[in-house]
Parts: C-alpha cells; sequence; structure tokens
C-alpha cells in the first residue's frame, strides 16, 4: 500500500515537476530537515513528506529511462505477502504436528515401557 | 500456604527494616528514602524466588505506575540463580519425552549455560536434521539450547500469585496503592507468568519474528526444533555472538556497530509500527550482535500486542515527537486512553512542548527517553491514568534507544523513526474509507484557494 500511495505521488509530482514552486520549497526544507529542521510543527510533516515523494519520483525517473532504453524492467516485484502469509501458516502448522507428534511418542514410549 | 504468605511478609519487612538506616530514619529527602525502600523491597523480592523475580521485572517496565527509584531498582533485579541439579533436569526432559536426553539429542551437555528463575538452559547437538518453521534446515550435529523450565517453579510461582493477589487485593484503596491498582497490576502478572511457563508460546512468537524478518538478513531469531519441544521443554538454534557488554570485542572482530544501531532500532520501530507485535523485554542479555553482522533477538517471553488501530494511533504520537507536534501528540494520546481532563488540557500540553523543546542532547541529537518518560511522569503529576500498553510501548522505546546508544552513541532514534513513520502515514492517505472522510474538506479548500 505504502509503495502504491508514494507511485501515485511521484506520478502526480513528476508531471508537474516544472509547475509547482511550492513544493519544491517543501521538498527543499524537507531535504534539509535534520533535528533542527523538524520543528515546525505539521506544516514539517508535509515537508518531511514531500522529501520523501521526491526521493520516489527520482526512482520513478530512473526506471522510466531504464525502461526507455529497453533494459530490463528495473521495479522489483515485491512477493506476494497473501501467499507468503499462507507458506507461514502452513509451516506453523507443520510445526505443531512435528511438536504433536514427539508428545505422541512420548505417549507411546510410556504406554509400551 | 498461611506460613508462605508469613515468610513473604516477613521477608519483605525484614529487608524494609534492614533499609532504616540508609532511609535515615525518614528524616532525609524524599527520593533518598524512596531509594533505600526500593533497595529493600528488590532484595527480599530476590530473597523470595521466582514469582517476585518476575513480578519485580514487571514492575521495572512500568514507570507510568511506579517511582522513577523503584523502577531502575527492579531493573537491576538479577534474573540469575544457582541452577538446579542436573537430574532435575534430565527428570523433566524424560517427564516429557519419555526418553534420556541421549536418546534426543547426538549430545547433552550436562553443565548449564545458564538459570534463571523459571527456566534453565542447557547445551546439546541434533541427532537428526530439523525443518524449522522459517528458514534453513538445521543440519544432524548443529549446536542448539534446551530450555527446561526449573521442576516445581509453576507450582511454586503460581501459588505465589495466589497469595500476592489477596495481599493486593488488601492494599487496593490504602495510600499505598494510589497511584496504580494493585490487583490489576497482579492479573497483568498472572497472566505474564501463565504465558512464560508454557514455552510454546515463546517459539512460536521466535518463528513468527523470523517470517517477519524473512526480508532482512541482519535481522535474526533462534530457529525451533519443534520435534524436540514440548511445554515444559523448548529446543532451538544456539547462536553465537556477543553480548552489549562484549563490545569492544565485538568491534575488533569488525562488526559494524553502527550500522546494527541505526539497523535495530529500525527494526524495532518496524515490529511496532508494521506488525504490531514487539518483544518487549529487551534488555542487553536478550541481543546479540554476531561475527556476521546481524543483530540476533533472544527470549521472546515478554512480548506487546497493538491493534491495527493503536498502532496507527502510536505512529501518530511518534509523527508529533519528530515533528515537535504537542497537539497531535495529545489528539493520538487520547484514542490511546490517555484522558486528559478539560481543565488540565493547556497545562499538559505547555508541559508537553517544554519537553518536545528540550529533547535534544549536548550533540544535538535529540533524546527519546527524555521525552517519553518525562511525558509518563507529567500525565502522572496531573493524575491521569496511563493505560498498561502505552507505558510498557513507551518504556520499550527509552529501552531501544538505550541499546542502540550502546552500539552507537550518537544514534538519533527519532531522526531514525522520521522516514519510517512518515511512510506508514503517507500509506493511511491512500486508505479509502479515510480519503471518502477527507475529500469533502480538501475539496472544500481547493475551492477555498481558488477563489481567493
Amino acid at each position: 500500500m505504502t509503495d502504491d500511495v508514494m507511485r501515485f505521488f511521484a506520478t502526480w509530482l513528476f508531471t508537474h515537476e516544472a509547475a509547482d514552486e511550492e513544493m519544491k520549497a517543501a521538498i527543499r526544507r524537507g531535504i534539509s530537515g535534520g533535528p533542527e529542521g523538524m520543528s515546525g510543527g505539521p506544516d514539517a510533516f508535509v515537508d518531511g513528506l514531500a522529501a520523501m515523494v521526491e526521493e520516489e519520483k527520482e526512482k520513478l525517473k530512473r526506471d522510466l529511462e531504464a525502461r526507455a532504453r529497453g533494459e530490463e524492467r528495473a521495479i522489483e516485484e515485491p512477493p506476494d505477502p497473501a501467499l507468503d502469509e499462507i507458506r507461514f501458516e502452513v509451516a506453523e502448522l507443520r510445526g505443531r504436528l512435528d511438536s504433536m507428534e514427539s508428545i505422541l511418542e512420548t505417549i507411546l514410549r510410556k504406554v509400551s515401557g | 500456604m498461611a506460613s508462605r504468605s508469613m515468610v513473604i511478609t516477613r521477608t519483605i519487612l525484614g529487608q524494609l527494616v534492614r533499609q532504616l538506616p540508609a532511609a535515615r530514619f525518614g528524616l532525609v529527602s524524599a527520593h533518598v528514602r524512596r531509594a533505600a525502600w526500593a533497595r529493600g523491597l528488590r532484595r527480599s523480592f530476590e530473597q523470595l524466588g521466582p514469582a517476585f523475580i518476575k513480578l519485580g521485572q514487571l514492575i521495572s517496565v512500568r514507570p507510568d505506575e511506579f517511582s522513577a527509584e523503584l523502577v531502575a531498582e527492579m531493573q537491576r533485579m538479577q534474573d540469575a540463580v544457582p541452577p538446579v541439579p542436573v537430574e532435575a533436569i534430565r527428570a523433566v526432559i524424560r517427564s516429557e519425552f519419555s526418553a534420556e536426553p541421549e536418546e534426543l539429542f547426538a549430545t547433552f551437555d550436562n553443565e548449564p549455560l545458564a538459570a534463571a528463575s523459571i527456566a534453565q538452559v542447557h547445551r546439546a547437538t541434533l541427532a537428526q536434521p530439523c525443518r524449522p518453521v522459517w528458514g534453513e534446515v538445521l543440519p544432524i550435529g548443529a549446536e542448539v539450547v534446551v530450555k527446561v523450565v526449573r521442576p516445581g517453579a509453576a507450582e511454586s510461582i503460581l501459588g505465589d500469585v495466589v497469595i500476592v493477589r489477596r495481599l493486593a487485593e488488601r492494599m487496593a484503596g490504602t495510600r499505598l496503592a494510589r497511584r496504580f491498582d494493585p490487583v490489576a497490576l497482579v492479573d497483568e502478572f498472572s497472566g505474564t507468568v501463565d504465558r512464560e511457563l508454557d514455552l510454546r508460546r515463546e517459539g512460536r512468537f521466535a518463528d513468527r519474528f523470523a517470517f517477519d524478518f524473512r526480508d532482512d538478513p541482519k535481522v535474526q531469531a533462534p530457529r525451533i526444533v519443534w520435534p524436540r519441544s514440548t511445554a515444559r521443554v523448548l529446543t532451538m538454534e544456539f547462536i553465537t555472538g556477543w553480548r552489549l557488554s562484549d563490545l569492544e570485542i565485538a568491534r575488533e572482530a569488525g562488526v559494524d556497530c553502527r550500522g546494527l544501531a541505526i539497523h535495530g532500532a529500525t527494526a524495532f520501530m518496524r515490529q511496532v509500527f508494521v506488525y504490531g507485535r514487539y518483544h518487549a523485554d529487551l534488555h542487553p542479555a536478550n541481543i546479540f550482535v554476531t561475527p556476521d553482522n546481524t543483530i540476533a533477538y533472544l527470549d521472546f517471553g515478554i512480548v506487546g500486542y497493538l491493534t491495527p488501530e493503536e498502532r496507527m494511533n502510536i505512529t501518530q504520537v511518534m509523527a508529533a515527537l519528530i515533528y515537535r507536534d504537542p497537539d497531535r501528540a495529545l489528539r493520538y494520546s487520547e484514542l490511546l486512553g490517555v484522558h486528559v481532563p478539560q481543565e488540565h488540557v493547556e497545562p499538559v500540553r505547555k508541559g508537553l512542548g517544554e519537553l518536545l523543546d528540550g529533547d535534544v542532547r549536548p550533540d544535538g541529537t535529540r533524546d527519546f527517553a527524555h521525552f517519553g518518560l518525562g511525558f509518563l511522569k507529567l500525565l502522572g503529576e496531573y493524575g491521569i491514568a496511563i493505560p498498561s500498553g502505552y507505558g510498557l510501548l513507551i518504556k520499550s522505546l527509552a529501552t531501544v534507544e538505550g541499546v542502540a546508544r550502546a552500539l552507537y552513541p550518537e544514534i538519533d532514534i527519532v531522526e531514525t523513526a522520521q522516514p519510517f513513520t512518515t511512510r506508514i502515514l503517507a500509506a493511511a492517505m491512500g486508505d479509502p474509507v479515510r480519503i471518502r472522510e477527507r475529500i469533502p474538506a480538501a475539496v472544500r479548500a481547493a475551492l477555498r484557494e481558488l477563489v481567493v
């Protein structure tokens, strides 16, 4: 979700790059915002966000340039989190079964011993 | 039971009486008096055994409810007790698996690696390969540690919990309990102990942790050997590394402590802000830096959980700290259950603003502990109740800052949190429900801009 939103803003910023001086000023403030620059309340948050969107925009620019040159798609496809989650749940179930199996073996040993 | 109650009362009173000279019989400053009583209490807890050691540990992570002196003293609580004879440990393993340790493992070390109030740890090696829930297969001969609940620990702890609850009921409503609810504390403690006595819970959290950080090769948790684990025995991968007290050796071995400090702090924020489940007992003994330049998290006995809503509100409070916005901090703290009565809003807001302005260290880095613990103290001064999860989280974040600074003293944890929280809040902006809620106001603002 984060990447989607960042991509959205980055695309917007990319198309408005030349136009919006206010946005550029916010980016400049956001980039220079170390501990000293982060003291402006809600506006500082917007500046910080603008600086991060700018980073994303630069990434988008590089991706588009790479694609224009016919290079391999630079944007990495992240693994599907839902599929990963299912894999984990199955693995966790296997862990529980392993533990149960050892309990059953214990019971068997007790019964036969 | 009655005799145990007597022992508890006698031990606590005895230790407190011993502190009378240190407290100058009450004729010194409140701070010195409180420190002396806290010392007496800590010593009596150590003497009274596992249940009280655990209770002390719980107090040590609750600066919202207890005095700074008591919290500091309980942090010094030593959870290192004399080991029980190996025969007793072998008996527990035998009763859990109906087999001798040598039948279960290729080797089993009779010498304990560590002994704490609830469990004792021994080294062993695997006789068969083990496929963990997440991560690479542990091969035959892999070194593991076998954590075994001390025999009798469960019975003695649960027996003491019953007595302590009765004492708490008597204490409730007295002057001693004006800052906290003793019964609620004991119930919370009882829940924590119940979870710690079933080692499988710890194992499951370690698995989940390894899964959550599957894309991060710099963070690791021990892999669990489930075929050799039960409620009272937990077998896990043996991780070698250096404790935070041995950092000089780690640095000499080429470990990048600065990188790990930043990474470790970010990893903790990921636990809190992204997953809503976090290691809530991050003292230096529970973290290793390894020769492969990774951070290893151990001992998942105490963990914290957050709902998605709490997670978002906490992110907002963190953003308020980063961007020095007291109104945002108060607004979202309210949603987390910190209810500031109307008549106190202005002074609390002012105090919060001062804390936000005064959290810069001489080297220019921000000091989270100053802000977080200062905020809890400020709320305490106005008698404002603090939800237990809120207090635990602030304490955990302050501990993470301490741990990170041990690795790299110049780290600025607030600065480290900035990209993290900003990204999460940006993601929240994309939530369709939120967009639907905010669009009318945004359109109105845009129209105002257009018509002026």
